[in-house]
Parts: structure tokens; C-alpha cells; sequence
């Protein structure tokens, strides 16, 4: 098989010493960016870009996306650890992986995630060493009708995210959809919501702005009232009896792993959606088809498994329209793009063919990045525990640090900031009151993806939205957005359903 | 920076600080980084040279302190040029622009831009041109084999054009041909350049009006080709595709221009030192071959020049809108 030959000469361009010695130090790189609150794959593989000038191509490319890698990673420690979203990718990652260490399970989180991630990769990487061409097709063939009707399934699935409360599951998706109104119009360009003029608006809300406020200072209010400051843990153990429970609770997550790469990959290779979408998606579906969804959001592993999955294997999709059609499929591909223009490569249906050291050795370097960066977070899981023992009064002043820097770095600007504990307040009042947030969070990310695909498909439709249901010419779209339909519903049928199989079951 | 470096540029300093006494011209020199605001988002075409100039900046070492790229997309560039405003006299900052400086001033006048007085223009590097782009498989524009072709088949159907955004550059050129040629199109717009090309190749637009960069890699493959190029001459990235002239259309020529500015208010040997700075990058080997490679044309303007030309485009962009609604 020419594949496999290509791989096997793609894996020894990894090994060489240049390569390999950028590849760990990359995944390095990439696991403090993605701990660091603020600082995501986005920003550190765009700080980094002047770097790879003086390096090969191949080397650059291998390194950044081991950046691009290790970010995946290192956002679930912060998630966890201090239930700050590391990066945006890392943001449902806190959903689950947060009341996990509060639980004193901080080990089960950590090695879910490990675990999950390196699942996520290796099945993504396997699809793209496989079905390159072929998914590239299919990327080019999903336009904005069947983006659309991906985004409506996606929010049909937020709609059981809140527990049974719909009213106030609703009630969240709304102001996070109303918040990501804010900033410029996407289709006429004018400005929209801009509140007292203040320019800061005109660039929107960022959604990193809101996730950090509401699970940073809100997080951290909510544990100060609850802990008066005291040492948040104190039974905390390190031994094989720990590590094989951790180990044991991976057994229940088959079913997120599976949907988290499967579909992670499938969004991740869709333009302009990426990980962060993807990891919410696959934590809401993952939740919804769930034998015991309602334990969701309360600490269970399935619930880290699913994003930290998807986010990686997404981050390995998203570089497959990079290669192959020259379109970023996420953010950081974006800047990866800039990248390989800069190093003199012309992405683009040539390109396998044209540089196949470059590719290849790119596809070789994500199996050997997954699992350095799986054996390098397993074996730190110990050092990060140390940080739940610090007593949580020396630990809150740090937490806020981290939040007012992660607030500031995306966009540079103090707005941004204000804003940010403006929503921590509003977070933790919300918690009082029993609100779910996390359909907010969900909402700010797809809502802007939603309203754009939603206004295009209407203007070559000419305003009917017969185009989302066409059989005929537009298959896919329809097809999704039946089954979107049917997962809406489901919540509402849920009890009704769960009651009647758990009769059939005990007769 | 080495050690020896460092105590040679203490020692070089310290010099002209002498010999600037003596002659009362200071020559300036950045005394922190220098923030480089991009009105656009990540990814784009302003933020590739943006970062093209950084990078052969600090290889080369040729500014004493680094240059940040900082991305404010929001608003069509409202953003960013409302910050560089506030920035009057700030030494350390300066702008890439896009065409939608020429445009945003005039569309969103609750702004307060004004774009003769709130900038100090120091010099354009580059221009981009525009060409029109079919998909070779195209099932709406099948046997159109030349711009001729193309404007017959555009004038009885009502073609889709895909575009970057609601009064960007390829929508005032839809505009501009409209006014040309009579026939019009239904605008859909992406996400940047990359996308409009996907969207052209995947069949959901019938044409688009993108830069050389954007449609490269389709181009090379054969799955999209050019009709015509915005320009005086062709192109030696896209040698088979006419110029607008050659085809008897001069007045199709449009451009979009990479310059940078400085606020307001700098003293004349900012602007100096800076122009200076740009001239260097401008000459670096790396800096034109990319480039030339790229489909653009290098192009240097500085001082009157320039302040010429921003004129002239200003008016021009503000005809175009007039016209457009």
C-alpha cells in the first residue's frame, strides 16, 4: 500500500534529530499555552511564527503542530485543576472535569483527559492518514445549508444540557445568543449593539471573555464562600490503588470516546468550526445519549472524556482542508496557512503531491506528538495535583491573576477585562439562583457560525428555508436537519421515555 | 542580541546622543516595541504581510525593539482606526492597512475618522490586484471560455458571486462592473478569501473576485481559472490570464494597497526613522521574492507621492459608495 510506505517515510522524517527535538519541544510549548488561561493554541502558535523562519518547513510545521497539540492537552489541566478554562478548546472540559476535583477525584479527571485526548488524536490521525482525499470532497460539498442544519443540531442538543430545567436551559442559550449579536453585523458589516459607543463592543464578545469570567471569578467566589479559604482537599494520595481506579472509570467513557473522535474529526475537518465547537458538540451529545445524562455536569468521566476527545482529534481534522483545499479549519489553521504561504508552500489540491516530505511528515509527527504527550501528562499528574494543596486563600489571588491575564491577552484590550468580571458576578449570582451557564457559554461559540450559515443559505434560497429540507439537491443538509429536529424533541420525551423502558426493563 | 551587540549599540547611542547635541537633530530611535495594529482578523491578507514584515524585521534585526502584531478586526477596521486615533503622538504604533481605511471613514461617520488628519501616511510597499474567477467545472458557467463570454452569460442570469464581506473590496467592484457592464449578481459572503475559493470550487458560487493568493492553490490544481486581471499589464504569476486593458476595459483596474501609517502628530524623524525602517524590509531579498511569487506588485510610494494617491483612492472609494446604494 503506497500509503503506508508514505507514512512510514513521513515517521522517519519525524525521527530526525532536528524534528524530533522541535516535536517534544513544541508539545512542551503547547502544554503551558493551553494551561495558561488566555494564552490558547491561537496565541502561541501566532507568537511563534517569526521563529520558524530560520528553520525547513517540514521542521516548522511539525513543530507548531505539536504546539497546536500539546494546547489540546495542557487545557484540561487548568480546566480541572483551578476550573479555569485553560483554552477555549479546554471550556466543557471544566463542565465535568471541575466537580471531578472538587470531588477529590482530581486523578480520574486528569487521566480521563490524558487518556481521552490521546484517543481523540490517534483515531483522527488513523482517518487522515486514510481518508484524506476522499474527506476533503466531502469538506468542499459542505456549504452553508449544511452548516446551518450541523449548528441546529448542535443547539438541539444544548436544549437537555441544563438538567430538566428547559425553561431555564432556554433562558441561558438566549442571552448567550443575544451576547454574541454584539459587535459587527457578519453580512452588512455595520456595527451592531455597540453600547454607549464604547469601542471595545465593536469586536464583539469574546467568548473566551465570558468562559473565563463565569468559571474563573465565578468559580472562584462560589469555592471562597464555600471553603472560607481552607485547603480545598486534604486527603489527597498518589498510589496504584488511586491510579487503577483512575484507570478503572475509562472503562464507562467507551461511548464519548468514540463520539468524541468521530465527530470531533468530522467537525474539525468542516471550515471555520474547529475544536472548540467540536468539544462542546461531542460533550452535549455525549450527554444527551447517555444512559445516566443527568449525572452530567455533577463529575462524571465520560463527561471530560467526550470534549478533550473531540478537541483533539477536531485540531487534527481541521488541518486536513488546511492541506488540501488551502481553507483554515479553525482558528490556529488559520495562522498555520499564514505560516505555509510564508514558507513559500501553496496549500491546496497539489499539495500531497507536490511536498510530500512536508505532509507526510507532518501526519507522522501527530502519532509520535500524541503519545509523548500522553506518556508527559500521565507522568506529571502527579505535580499537578500539588496545586490542590495549597490552601485555597493563597490560591484565589492567583486564580484572579490568571483570569485578568487570560482575559486581557486575546484581544489586548482592558474592555475586555471589565467585561470579563463583569460576567464573573453575573455567573455567580446565576449559580445562586440555579441557572445553568454552560448553554450560555455553548451558545456565544456557535451562535455567530449559526447566523452566518443561516443568512447565507437564505440569500441564494432567496429567503425560503425549503433550502434546509430539499432531498433532492441538497441531501446532507436535510438529512441532519431531521435528525436535529428529532434530538429537539427528545428532551421533551425523554421522561416519558426513560419510564416506559425502565418498566419494560424490570418486567 | 548578544552582549558585544548590545555594548556596541550603547556605544553607537551614546554617539549620536553626543553628536546630537552638537547638531540639536535627534534621530529617533523606538525606546520600547512597537505595536503593529491589523484591522483585519488572523489569517487574512493584511495579517500575512503584517507578519511577513515582522518576521524579516526581527531576523534581521533591523528595528532595536520587536514588532507586535496585534490583531482589532472588529467593525471592517472601525476598530483599529479608532485606536490608532486615540494613539495622537504615540511613537510606537503603527498600521497596516487594507482598503477599508478608505472605505469605513465614509460608511460609519458616528466613528469621528478622519482620514487626512488622524494619520501620518509613511508608505505603501505593495498592491494587490483583483481577478475574476470561474471553477473549471462550474455547471452555471459552462463554455465560458473569456470575459466576453462571461459578461453576455452574467447579464441574462442572475450568477452567484461569492465575496468577502459586506463592503469589501469585491463588493464595491461588484458595484463598479454593475455600473460597467449592466449585469448583477447575488452576493454571498464568507470568511476571508479562502473560504470564497472553497465555496466557487464546491460549487455553491458561480464566480468571485479574489486576490491572487486566495485562489492560488485552486488555480495551480485546474480547478478554477481567471478571466481577467484588474490590471495595466499581466502578471507574471498568472501569464494566460489577460489584462483588462489588453481586453479593451481600462477602466476595470482596481487595487488594494498594503501601507503603513503612524498616528497623528509624530514628529518628523518618527516618521523618518520609520519609512526608513520599511524601506529596509522593502528591499530584503526574502520580503520581494515572496512576493513575486505571490501575484503582487511591488510597489513603493512614499512622501507626496503617497499622500497623492490616498487622495485620489479616497475619492475614488467614496464615488464607488456613492454610487453603490
Amino acid at each position: 500500500m503506497d500509503v503506508f510506505i508514505l507514512l512510514l517515510e513521513g515517521i522517519f522524517v519525524s525521527f530526525e534529530p532536528l524534528n524530533l527535538g522541535l516535536l517534544i519541544f513544541g508539545c512542551l510549548i503547547g502544554l503551558f499555552v493551553g494551561a495558561m488561561p488566555g494564552l490558547g493554541s491561537v496565541n502561541g502558535v501566532a507568537i511563534l511564527i517569526p521563529i520558524t523562519f530560520i528553520i525547513p518547513p517540514t521542521a516548522a510545521i511539525i513543530f507548531l503542530a505539536a504546539v497546536y497539540y500539546g494546547a489540546m492537552y495542557g487545557g484540561a489541566i487548568s480546566s480541572v485543576m483551578l476550573g479555569i478554562p485553560g483554552a477555549s478548546t479546554a471550556v466543557a472540559t471544566v463542565f465535568d472535569g471541575r466537580p471531578l476535583a472538587v470531588k477529590g477525584e482530581a486523578m480520574t479527571a486528569l487521566t480521563a483527559a490524558a487518556v481521552g485526548s490521546f484517543v481523540g488524536g490517534t483515531v483522527s490521525v488513523i482517518l487522515f492518514t486514510l481518508f484524506a482525499p476522499p474527506l476533503a470532497e466531502v469538506a468542499l460539498r459542505f456549504n452553508a445549508p449544511e452548516t446551518f442544519a450541523l449548528m441546529v443540531m448542535a443547539f438541539a442538543t444544548f436544549v437537555g444540557l441544563g438538567g430538566d430545567d428547559v425553561p431555564k436551559t432556554i433562558f441561558s442559550i438566549l442571552i448567550g445568543l443575544a451576547l454574541s449579536t454584539i459587535g459587527l453585523d457578519l453580512i452588512t458589516g455595520k456595527p451592531r449593539l455597540i453600547f454607549f459607543n464604547i469601542p471595545g463592543f465593536l469586536h464583539g464578545i469574546n467568548f473566551l471573555v465570558l468562559a473565563i469570567g463565569i468559571y474563573g471569578i465565578g468559580e472562584m467566589l462560589w469555592t471562597l464562600e464555600e471553603t472560607k479559604g481552607k485547603v480545598q482537599m486534604s486527603k489527597l494520595s498518589v498510589n496504584m490503588k488511586e491510579v487503577g481506579r483512575a484507570f478503572g472509570a475509562l472503562k464507562k467513557t467507551i461511548m464519548a470516546m468514540n463520539i468524541g473522535s468521530f465527530l470531533g474529526f468530522f467537525v474539525g475537518i468542516l471550515p471555520a468550526a474547529g475544536a472548540t465547537p467540536a468539544s462542546l458538540m461531542s460533550y452535549g451529545i455525549t450527554k444527551q445519549l447517555s444512559k445516566n445524562s443527568k449525572e452530567f455536569g455533577s463529575g462524571v468521566p465520560a463527561g471530560v472524556v467526550a470534549p478533550e476527545c473531540a478537541n483533539n482529534s477536531a485540531s487534527t481534522g481541521s488541518m486536513l482542508p488546511m492541506l488540501t483545499l488551502g481553507i483554515p479549519g479553525s482558528p490556529t489553521t488559520a495562522i498555520l496557512l499564514g505560516g505555509m504561504i510564508l514558507w513559500g508552500l501553496t496549500p491546496g489540491p497539489l499539495l500531497f503531491t507536490q511536498e510530500p516530505e512536508f505532509v507526510w511528515g507532518l501526519i507522522g509527527s501527530l502519532y509520535i506528538a500524541n503519545f509523548f504527550t500522553l506518556v508527559l501528562n500521565i507522568a506529571l499528574i502527579p505535580a499537578f495535583l500539588m496545586v490542590l494543596r495549597i490552601p485555597f486563600a493563597i490560591l484565589a489571588p492567583v486564580i484572579f491573576v490568571l483570569c485578568v491575564t487570560g482575559g486581557y491577552a486575546p484581544t489586548q484590550s482592558l474592555h475586555d477585562v471589565w467585561l470579563m468580571l463583569l460576567f464573573g458576578f453575573a455567573g455567580y449570582i446565576l449559580r445562586k439562583l440555579d441557572y445553568p451557564v454552560a448553554p450560555a457559554v455553548l451558545s456565544i461559540v456557535l451562535g455567530p457560525l449559526a447566523e452566518k450559515a443561516l443568512r447565507q443559505s437564505l440569500i441564494l434560497s432567496d429567503g425560503s428555508m425549503g433550502i434546509f429540507f430539499d432531498m433532492a439537491e441538497k441531501p446532507i443538509a436535510a438529512i441532519i436537519m431531521y435528525i436535529a429536529i428529532v434530538l429537539l424533541i427528545m428532551p421533551a420525551f425523554g421522561p416519558l421515555y426513560r419510564k416506559f423502558f425502565k418498566k419494560a426493563q424490570t418486567t | 542580541m548578544s552582549i558585544i551587540k548590545k555594548l556596541a549599540l550603547v556605544i553607537v547611542s551614546l554617539s549620536l546622543v553626543a553628536v546630537s547635541s552638537v547638531s540639536s537633530a535627534k534621530p529617533f530611535s523606538p525606546k520600547k516595541p512597537i505595536e503593529l495594529i491589523i484591522p483585519a482578523g488572523q489569517g487574512g491578507g493584511a495579517d500575512e504581510i503584517a507578519r511577513l514584515v515582522q518576521g524579516v524585521i526581527e531576523k534581521n534585526d533591523y528595528a532595536s525593539k520587536p514588532v507586535i502584531p496585534i490583531n482589532k478586526k472588529g467593525g471592517s477596521g472601525g476598530e483599529a482606526m479608532t485606536y490608532v486615533k486615540k494613539k495622537a503622538g504615540d511613537e510606537h504604533t503603527l498600521i497596516i492597512t487594507l482598503n477599508n481605511v478608505l472605505t469605513t471613514p465614509v460608511n460609519q461617520p458616528e466613528l469621528g475618522i478622519d482620514f487626512f488628519n488622524d494619520f501620518t501616511p509613511l508608505a505603501r510597499l505593495i498592491t494587490d490586484t483583483f481577478l475574476v474567477w470561474i471553477a473549471t467545472e462550474g455547471k452555471n458557467t459552462q463554455g465560458v471560455e473569456t470575459f466576453d463570454d462571461f459578461i453576455a452569460l452574467a447579464k441574462g442570469n442572475g450568477l452567484v458571486m461569492g465575496g468577502t464581506g459586506s463592503m469589501s473590496e469585491d463588493e464595491l467592484l461588484l458595484g463598479m462592473m454593475r455600473g460597467q457592464f449592466g449585469f448583477d449578481a447575488k452576493y454571498v459572503p464568507y470568511d476571508g478569501g479562502g473560504a470564497v475559493a472553497k465555496g466557487l470550487v464546491g460549487g455553491e458560487s458561480d464566480f468571485t473576485l479574489n486576490n491572487p493568493s486566495e485562489q492560488m492553490g485552486f488555480y495551480q490544481s485546474g480547478d478554477s481559472k481567471a478571466l481577467v486581471m484588474m490590471t495595466p499589464e499581466r502578471n507574471p504569476a498568472f501569464p494566460d490570464v489577460p489584462s483588462s486593458y489588453e481586453l479593451g476595459y481600462p477602466d476595470l483596474e482596481y487595487y488594494m494597497m498594503r501601507a503603513f501609517m503612524a498616528p497623528a502628530g509624530i514628529d518628523a524623524e518618527v516618521e523618518k526613522y520609520y519609512t526608513g525602517l520599511l524601506h529596509t524590509v522593502y528591499h530584503d531579498n526574502e520580503f520581494q521574492t515572496f512576493n513575486i511569487d505571490d501575484g503582487k506588485l511591488m510597489s513603493w510610494l512614499e512622501g507626496f507621492g503617497l499622500k497623492d494617491f490616498l487622495a485620489i483612492e479616497y475619492a475614488k472609494h467614496g464615488e464607488i459608495i456613492k454610487n453603490f446604494n
